[in-house]
This record gives C-alpha cells, structure tokens and sequence, in this order.
C-alpha cells in the first residue's frame, strides 16, 4: 500500500528545496559579487 | 572424478548467467567501439562478467573481493562523496556565477525526477523504490548510486546502469525535445557574452554554497560537501597537489572501484527481473521531462527578463557535464554558426548537478 500523503510530501517538500536552495544561492552569489566589487573598488 | 567435475564452474552455469555474459560484452563493446561513458561501461561490463562466473564467490558476503568493495565502497558511502570532491576539484563554476539567473534552469531540470517518481509508483515500487528511479532523471551517476544504495540497493546495478547509458545518450535523446519544443527564432537567440569573474567570487562560492545548501537538506551534506571542497582546492589555488590528485588519481581509482562494485552486484537472479525494465522505461521518462522542463522554464523566464535566454540552454539544466551543455552549443550552432551557447549552457549544466543532490538530500531525509 502506498502512502500517497508521503509521496505528495516527498514532492512538495523536495522541489520546494531545490528552488528554494537555489533562488538563496542567486541571492548570495548576487551579494557576494557586489561586496567583492565594492572592497576591490575601495583597494583601488 | 565426478567430484572433481562438480568443483569447476563449467557444470554449474545457468540460462541466466549466459544472459548477464551477453550484457557484459555488449556494455565492453559500447564503451570501446562507440566510446558510450567508456571510464564506467568497461568496468561495469568486468564486474557483470566476473561476477555471473558461478563457484568464484565474488560477492559472497564478508569473503568476496568484489563485496569488500562494495561494501565498503559504496555501504560506507565512501565512494560517491569522493567521485564528488574529484568533481568539484573539475568544475568551473565561473559561467554560472557571471549569470546567476542559470541557476533557475538548473532546478527545473529536476522537475522529471518527480514525474519518474510518481510514474514508478504508479507502476508498483515501493516509495524508497521510486526515489532512486526518480533520482536517475537528474541524470548525476555518482548521486543516483548514492540514493539507491541508501534507498533501494536492490536496484543498483539497474539504476546506475540505467543513469549511465542515459547519460551517455544524451546526444540522442536530447535534439528531437529540444526541437519540439522551441522555434527556429528561439534557437537562435545570442545571448551577451558573459562578465569575467574575480578569484574572490569564485572562492567564496563554495564556502557560501555548502552553507545554504547543507543549512536547508542536511541530508545532502555528504555529497555537497565534498563537491565545494573540491572546488575549493580547484578555486584557492594554494592546494594544487591536492587539487590535482582529487581530480586525476584520486577519481580514477575510485571510477575502477564504483564501476566493478556496481557491475558486481548485477548478477543473473538480481538483475534479470522484469521490475529492472520497469526501472530503464521510468529513468528514460525521467530524462526526458528533465529536459523538456528546463527548456520550457527557460521560455517561461523569457517573459519577464529583458535579456532573453536562448531556451536550448535550458535542456543542459539536467546534470550530464559537459555532454548537455555541448549539446546546446552544437544544436545553437546548427541554426547560427556564430552563436555560442557553450559557455552560457554550462551555468544551467553545474546548477543540474547541485539541484539534483538537494533533490537526492529530500529523498534520503523522507523517502527511507
């Protein structure tokens, strides 16, 4: 018998993650290039 | 006399094992006349030789030589994470970091480990079952043997073997859902050629990715972890014995050990099932909505930005590196010759492979 709440749960809960994961990482790669630009600009 | 007779293995084979003979040779003749994932189809064609030879006791538990591998090769979980560090230490994250926005294709791309997943379920597995048949649609050989071990060790030998040749085929599978699904317009589509990224950024990115990354699925920890600390002895350039070794020694020998343990446990009566069919039918489903999602998602992200990306790059989000992104520059190439799409595809291609792993994290946190 399959648990199909498990499964949905599995689903829901893992795409969730791997987007949501991701859209963070866009974020701090976003943040992590400007800080880098603005420290390099102020060693200039 | 008879006794003796009766110590040979000649009097012991079965329908079965001539089988798994017929298989082995076919993987050796596809890795060494048509090069199809040749570092792991000759290894895995061994083992499934070796180990259909009856008397020789190769796995048998505790004593065999090709049990000790994969027992402590792949139960101990020591193989894939390092398959990984050497991965990482291979890995140029710079396309993606220049435009991060690829990183979205990149889990879209896992979209077909779902449908997979509840496909197999429809067809019967259990839910650790159809994880690591779901799992084969990220199309990410060392993460797909990982689940599987943990989940379904049953189905090793056919989901890695299923993940591996799909991988290998992706020059075929690929093209004909890239053309259904794009117009010649979109196929053509130039892309602005991408910023240079600073040694800083590129140091950083694998100290901030395995916090975000193994902040939110712990589970995925193993793999992702060793993947940014091959990219950081890549990236630092302080380490470069270390990196060196990670990516060449290091990772050959573990590709002989992970390809002979994977081939090992393909033995007649665990493989010829007709469940395994099942599992090749649900990972070629699995790859090709993978491929069809990114592609659509990429269309999809093209009505908003002003900057339009070329939907062929979306197809690269499943993680096959580099073999989908060369797939995308040859496709690209095919409508404009001066259009190339390589550098821009390998974002969504090494975003794949980090998508995929959260995705295996999920499954291993909730699917055991």
């Amino acid at each position: 018998m399959i648990d199909w709440n498990l499964a949905v749960k599995i689903f829901s809960f893992g795409l969730g993650a791997v987007f949501s994961s991701l859209a963070i990482l866009i974020a701090a790669i976003y943040a992590f290039g400007k800080i880098v630009k603005v420290t390099e600009k102020r060693a200039d | 006399m008879l006794d003796m007779v009766m110590t040979t293995g000649v009097v012991h084979l079965t329908i079965g094992n001539l089988i798994m003979w017929l298989i082995a040779f076919l993987f050796i003749y596809l890795a060494i006349t048509k090069n199809y994932e040749p570092l792991l189809l000759v290894p895995i064609g061994f083992g499934i030789l070796v180990v259909n030879l009856p008397l020789t006791f190769l796995m048998h538990e505790g004593e065999g030589l090709l049990w000790k591998f994969y027992h402590y090769g792949l139960e101990w979980e020591v193989i894939p994470p390092l398959i990984f560090l050497g991965l990482g230490a291979l890995t140029d994250f710079g396309p993606m970091i220049a435009n991060p926005k690829t990183l979205i294709l990149g889990a879209g791309a896992q979209f077909g480990v779902y449908v997979a997943f509840f496909g197999a379920l429809l067809l019967g597995f259990k839910i650790p079952e159809a994880c690591s048949i779901g799992i084969i649609g990220g199309a990410d050989g060392p993460t797909t043997i990982y689940t599987t071990v943990h989940l379904a060790p049953h189905l090793l030998g056919a989901t890695a073997v299923a993940a591996y040749s799909y991988m290998s085929l992706v020059p075929i599978i690929q093209p004909p859902i890239m053309r259904l699904l794009t117009t010649e317009k979109e196929r053509k589509i130039r892309m602005r050629q991408l910023r240079p990224v600073s040694k800083k950024e590129k140091i950083l990115f694998p100290l901030v990715t395995v916090l975000v990354i193994c902040l939110i699925v712990p589970a995925s920890a193993p793999l992702m972890a060793m993947f940014m600390l091959g990219n950081l002895f890549k990236e630092c350039g302080v380490v470069k014995r270390l990196s060196d070794t990670a990516a060449n020694e290091l990772m050959n020998i573990v590709t002989i050990l992970l390809g002979i343990s994977v081939g090992a446990t393909m033995s007649a009566e665990a493989f010829l099932k007709p469940q395994v069919i099942f599992v090749f039918i649900m990972g070629l489903i699995a790859f090709a909505f993978s491929t069809a999602a990114g592609i659509l998602l990429a269309k999809f992200m093209n009505l908003f930005f002003k900057e339009k990306i070329n939907p062929l790059i979306g197809s690269a989000g499943v993680s096959a590196v580099p073999m989908a992104a060369r797939v995308s520059q040859i496709m690209g190439a095919k409508y404009d010759p001066k259009n190339f799409l390589l550098m821009h595809a390998m974002g969504p291609n090494v975003a794949g492979v980090i998508g995929t792993v959260v995705a295996a994290g999920v499954f291993l946190a909730l699917g055991g």
